[in-house]
């Protein structure tokens, strides 16, 4: 005999219903079996997607989080235990003389701020172009703003290495070599792009009726943009901002061939741990685990703002 | 409202962070002002590969102190040192002043850097390996000057070979005593004899070229291409060399193919491998925690009929043309040459001139110099052959060959059809 158990709407529980093909029951009573029998099937239904979803949750967790986890527990381990045939996922001892040698290794602060620098003024300069542009693209639909969006997208088509040797070569001629100003202009060449469509499709899913009310109640178009639309796609904007950041972030090729003493990044000095001579398994990871921080901190800050930013216009309809 | 208090503390935060920025930035805040094409100036630049830096670090303190030059590094990670080169060399504007470059790329910048013929004196040819000196003299000019070698000679585990019951095991088997391997044949023989236990008498690198291009010589001929840049990479020195390289399989761990250098030297270091033909530098890199620290041996790299014969592995000083530094780029690349020996003291420890090896080689810790010297004077040792197209070939048909060599592949057919695609290359 089963007892399926009722849920009243205030919450409550209602008496179980017994089911079992051997109760005598009366044509009511036989109906609310049924539905106890459906709720209890729809039940068990949800559980199990539930427990699906959770399992497919775990999967793409481990996935996605074991490289990570490997390069940290890397970190740790001796220097012996880093080359180890067959690996080892756990130290078998752990020390913290990689990171003593990694941060003690000359450059690498001068790096950091170097990578912090470009990276936040890359950001800027993606946000400050991208949010009019996708502003204008989506407000006023004209043929070339049609066009410009789609040569934006094609930008993105283009592999690094073909524009990194031409733009290496503009910088020296402006005179830019070797600082942090070049890199962010060259980080914004990628970076640009992807925030004017993220900000476009964003723009989207804001009601022209809001602006329009502003509009009645005073505002200008810009005062419309700025009081109005932008807080509401505040969100957007924090999601935007932690792509274009984290582009220039963990970028190689470009700090590769325009940096040298000024401004060299610290993907590059991470890189510089393999040598023609070896690889210093252990500094390397400890480096590239201290600079994953920063972003990790960033994104845990912003996180209410980048679902806001992700959901928005999930409900437009 | 919120979100508008939100938004200007964004826009606030956002805003000081990026003239901070920008102030930092147009100061350099990351590092020294490069001062490079400030004529007159005894501040260098030199562009390093990240391994290179530490050998060279000594020295430029030295430099400071002698000769009164400033050095900053450029340092770069060497797989994407060459496109640097290659973007900074044809732009014709250059941020450093002094490059070490790898003997590879040697023919490939050779019209981008400067001659330095006054600094391969007599008595500096002397003490610099004759192979070095005749590979830095391009189209008759000295263009480069060697900061540091490398040759691979053969690293064993000196515990085993010691071993009173595989001494008498070995000699039971074979017919002579177990020592260090001198030959082909012995190389073999040993190999065989510590494959056992699930230990493996050593390796086979199909991932690298270099040690089949070692035996090459050792066969007797020159590697890939003769002196009249002639394909011969299907004559019967180069056969005979793919032969011995593949019949080593049997006493190797499995995945021949996929075995590079760091694979090897991790193999070995973990104490899986009885021997290895190695760059000799990993020596003195084998970690301290090691199951075989302290118990390695160094002997040069094996003969074949033509003798020892190993392929060194130099990096070279330049001076681009393009640098407007140029008195002090040749004063540091002096004062380098003067102070060589410094670094065998750095963490990389290698030198170039003959007489810095010679200094240290019967000191604790340094048992790998003689064997190197030994190589690199060896009668078959030489250099890879000067083509612009030497990467290339490498990459495209070397390597590719190797490895299905390694796998099984007929040893005649992949040569010759190796011949065809390097001709093409070079057409």
């Amino acid at each position: 005999m089963r007892v399926a158990e009722r849920t009243r709407p205030d919450g409550g529980k209602a008496a179980p219903v017994v089911a079992g093909p051997s109760v005598p029951t009366t044509t009511r009573s036989s109906g609310r079996k049924r539905r106890g029998v459906n709720r209890e099937g729809l039940e068990a239904g949800r559980r199990s997607t539930r427990t699906l979803l959770w399992v497919l949750l775990a999967a793409a967790m481990v996935l996605y989080g074991f490289p990570f986890l490997y390069l940290l527990f890397t970190s740790f381990k001796t220097p012996i235990d880093t080359i180890a045939v067959p690996p080892t996922i756990l130290p078998r001892e752990w020390t913290l003389e990689n990171y003593t040698n990694a941060l003690g290794r000359s450059g690498v602060l001068a790096s950091f701020i170097n990578s912090i620098q470009t990276a936040i003024i890359s950001t800027v300069l993606s946000l400050v172009l991208a949010v009019p542009a996708a502003y204008g693209i989506t407000r006023y639909k004209t043929l070339s703003g049609r066009i410009f969006i789609m040569a934006a997208l094609v930008t993105r088509m283009v592999p690094p290495v073909a524009i990194g040797i031409p733009l290496a070569s503009m910088m020296a001629s402006m005179g830019l070599s070797d600082t942090p100003i070049a890199l962010s202009i060259a980080h914004t060449t990628i970076s640009l792009p992807l925030s004017i469509w993220l900000m476009s499709s964003f723009f989207e899913a804001v009601p022209n009726d809001l602006e329009e009310a502003a509009t009645v109640d005073g505002c200008s178009r810009l005062g419309a943009l700025w009081r109005v639309v932008i807080p509401v796609v505040s969100g957007s904007i924090a999601v935007t901002a932690i792509f274009a950041f984290l582009a220039s972030w963990n970028e190689f090729l470009f700090a590769l061939l325009m940096t040298a003493i000024r401004s060299q990044t610290t993907p590059v000095v991470i890189a510089n741990f393999q040598t023609q001579f070896g690889l210093d398994w252990g500094s390397m990871t400890a480096l590239a685990a201290v600079y994953s921080i920063p972003v990790i901190l960033l994104t845990l800050l912003l996180q209410r703002k980048i679902v806001a930013g992700m959901t928005l216009g999930a409900v437009k309809g | 409202m919120s979100t508008r208090k939100t938004i200007n503390r964004f826009a606030t935060i956002g805003g000081i962070c990026t003239v901070v920025a920008l102030a930092a930035a147009g100061c350099g805040a990351g590092g020294p002002a490069a001062t490079s094409g400030s004529a007159g100036t005894s501040t260098v630049n030199v562009l390093v590969e990240a391994g290179g830096h530490a050998e060279l670090t000594g020295v430029a303190e030295q430099c400071k102190k002698d000769a009164g030059v400033d050095v900053n590094f450029v340092e770069l990670p060497y797989d994407g040192m060459f496109n640097r080169l290659s973007s900074e060399f044809s732009s014709g504007t250059v941020s450093f002043d002094v490059a070490a470059l790898d003997s590879v790329w040697l023919p490939s910048f050779k019209d981008a850097v400067q001659p330095i013929d006054e600094i391969f004196t007599d008595e500096a040819k002397k003490d610099i390996f004759p192979a070095l000196v005749k590979e830095a003299n391009v189209d008759g000019h000295f263009i480069g000057l060697p900061a540091w070698t490398n040759a691979e000679i053969i690293l064993y585990r000196k515990d085993l070979f010691e071993d009173a019951k595989n001494k008498a095991d070995f000699q039971a088997k074979y017919g002579y005593e177990l020592a260090a391997p001198s030959t082909w044949k012995q190389y073999q023989d040993i190999s065989e004899f510590f494959t056992r236990d699930g230990m493996y008498g050593t390796d086979v690198k199909g991932g690298v070229e270099t040690e089949w291009l070692a035996h090459v010589l050792q066969a007797g001929s020159p590697m890939i291409l003769d002196e009249n840049n002639k394909v011969v990479i299907d004559n019967a020195a180069h056969k005979e060399a793919l032969d011995f390289y593949v019949s080593l399989t049997k006493s190797a761990p499995s995945g021949a193919a996929q075995v590079d250098w760091a694979a090897a030297q991790n193999l070995f270091n973990q104490g899986k491998t009885a021997m290895t033909r190695f760059w000799a530098h990993a020596y003195r890199q084998i970690p301290k925690d090691s199951p075989v620290a302290g118990k390695v041996g160094a002997a040069p790299m094996i003969a074949g009929s033509a003798g020892i014969g190993g392929v060194p592995g130099p990096w070279y000083l330049t001076v681009p043309k393009a640098t407007k530094n140029t008195d002090a780029a040749k004063k540091f690349i002096k004062c380098a040459y003067d102070n060589n020996s410094m670094g065998i003291e750095s963490s990389l420890g290698l030198a170039s001139r003959i007489s810095a090896f010679e200094k240290y080689q019967d000191k604790e810790g340094y048992e790998s110099f003689g064997p190197l010297i030994e190589t690199l004077n060896g009668k078959a040792t030489a250099t890879r052959p000067a083509t612009e197209k030497w990467q290339q070939i490498v990459d495209t048909v070397l390597v590719p060959m190797l490895q299905k060599a390694v796998a099984g592949g007929d040893s005649a057919t992949l040569l010759a059809d190796a011949k065809k695609q390097i001709e093409d290359l070079l057409k």
